[in-house]
């Protein structure tokens, strides 16, 4: 080959680097595009649509109930969020109040399940991350929650909480359970507080974290991310503060300044004292009385929207009531909108962290695939 | 029992493919496999990624149809003697994403892992229970270790 023929450096071409559908690194069915330039992210696409099962369209013509079921099994990982959103749009367009006592064991329920969901997070976190010691501590103190969720629920994985005007009578709160809950907390708040102090001062695993998967602030809110996403590059926003069912209990919101993965991870660790402190005033304070009211009578509404926070962020369901039965149904979950976030993360690392910079943005895909019309904003 | 299946009872390696269901069956099964409570790795059972290298497919879902040629390709993949388990709701039947429509075919969804690929051992459940999962895993486990 001649001297001249061969290319020169700033004419490399970018080179291509596909994982998908089915890959070692990403457990669920998904398809990423990285381009690479010398083994830098330069650009990156996420292809979803392999989950869609089209759970709004069969939710189209059902009883209500029945719909509020099916919500449940859009995603196991925040099964009970999605119910709960579900039950509440009925609720809003039908006007029901529901027990004070219900409500109560519903934030518990909530809370619990952050609990699990950021566990999840934090063990997938440190797997990827290449520290399986930490992945299966974490693991195991999950199975104290998870063992919490199955005791209330009757089950480990889809719990069936809520139900139009309160909550289920299996779910009832009783003392022996409240008394279990709260010796379950203090256990999780013991073993995390020695997971944060031995986390935070290995040199390893901070020198490995620190500066990968950066977003900042004007990209994570010109790509509309939400949850601990957005919370991680120090925009204040949480919906629990707005949430009228939070308004009796006292909690921080949780921010950190730079958009990493350190600073995501840190997040979640943070987070889970608050939920904590939640569950501990929901406990003290749980008030006595009934936890269903079924006197409610059935009437067409027009489209509800009800927005909630869920460990992810943001969640919308949104349907209309003709003769009990939904109409027009949609949920925007919040992983959906934080693929941007997940594009933008990997971009500027070496093609090694990739997958950690998408993992830090907490995606489930089973949540994404949902039918989606993007629209431009201009910050 | 012979050197090779003498062996292949101290490695049995399972991939997990996951089809499309809700999340719930693969948490649990990665949980029965990694977490310290329910440990599968004690027994020899490894969780892979590759199915060049793996013995037992694990499927969960009820297979949409974007993804019955990779769970086709990847039983292809993995060398013989092989066995598979479906493991929840939607790989044995098809779950709510099937049947709750009644008799009208849904467009999105391929078909209970059955009609796919060939399976051998069936695990229920919504979600599945970890103890359930490793009673299943035994249960294929003389496939394995049976084959010449």
């Amino acid at each position: 080959m001649d001297e001249n023929d061969k290319p020169k450096r700033q004419e490399v071409i970018e080179t291509e680097v596909t994982m998908g559908t089915v890959h070692s690194a990403a457990i669920e069915p998904y398809r990423v595009r990285l381009f690479v330039e010398d083994e830098i992210v330069r650009d990156a696409e996420i292809t979803v649509g392999l989950n869609h099962r089209g759970i709004e369209r069969i939710m189209e013509g059902l009883p209500v109930e029945k719909a509020n079921s099916l919500t449940e099994k859009i995603c196991g990982i925040c099964s009970n969020s999605h119910i709960w959103n579900s039950v509440l749009v009925a609720e809003k367009g039908l006007g029901i109040e529901i027990p004070e006592r219900a409500s109560y064991i519903r934030i518990i329920m909530g809370e619990l399940e952050r609990l699990h969901s950021h566990f999840l997070y934090l063990a997938h976190g440190n797997e990827v991350l290449g520290h399986e010691t930490f992945a299966m501590r974490l693991f195991y103190i999950r199975e104290t929650v998870m063992e919490l969720l199955r005791m209330i629920g009757g089950n480990r994985v889809q719990y069936g909480v809520s139900i139009i005007g309160g909550v289920r009578p299996r779910c009832e709160l009783d003392l022996m359970r409240i008394q279990k809950i709260s010796e379950g907390m203090d256990l999780i708040e013991q073993k995390i507080t020695e997971f944060a102090d031995r986390f935070v001062s290995d040199p390893m695993i901070m020198s490995r974290i620190t500066g990968v998967g950066v977003l900042t602030k004007k990209d994570a809110l010109r790509l509309a991310a939400t949850g601990p996403t957005l919370r991680s590059t120090g925009v204040d926003l949480d919906l629990r503060r707005d949430m009228e069912i939070y308004d009796p209990f006292e909690f921080d919101v949780i921010t950190q300044e730079d958009g990493d993965v350190k600073s995501n991870l840190l997040m979640r660790v943070l987070e889970i004292p608050e939920s904590i402190k939640i569950i501990r005033q929901a406990l003290k304070n749980l008030p006595s009385g009934p936890i269903t009211d079924r006197s409610w009578e059935m009437q067409d509404t027009g489209i509800i929207k009800s927005y909630i926070e869920v460990p992810r962020g943001k969640l919308l369901h949104s349907y209309a009531l003709e003769e009990g039965r939904v109409r027009g149904s949609i949920v925007r979950t919040p992983s959906i909108t934080n693929i941007g976030a997940m594009q933008q993360a990997c971009i500027g690392n070496h093609i090694s962290d990739a997958q950690l910079a998408i993992v830090q943005c907490d995606p489930c895909f089973t949540c994404t695939d949902r039918a989606i019309k993007i629209t431009q904003i201009q910050i | 029992m012979s050197l090779k299946s003498y062996s292949r009872a101290r490695a049995v390696h399972a991939m997990l493919v996951y089809t499309g269901g809700c999340n719930g069956c693969d948490i649990e099964i990665v949980n029965a496999v990694f977490s310290p409570k329910f440990d599968a790795e004690q027994y020899k059972i490894f969780l892979t990624w590759n199915p060049r290298e793996a013995d037992v497919l694990i499927v969960t879902g009820p297979v949409t149809k974007h993804n019955e040629k990779p769970l086709k390709e990847i039983y292809d993949a993995i060398p013989e003697p092989k066995a598979v388990i479906a493991v929840g709701a939607c790989a044995l039947m098809g779950g709510v994403y099937k049947n709750i429509h009644g008799d009208i075919p849904s467009e999105e969804i391929a078909g209970p892992v059955d009609q796919v690929i060939p399976v051998d051992a069936k695990v229920p459940g919504c979600a599945v229970r970890p103890e359930d999962l490793l009673a299943g895993a035994v249960a294929a486990l003389p496939l394995l270790l049976d084959a010449k």
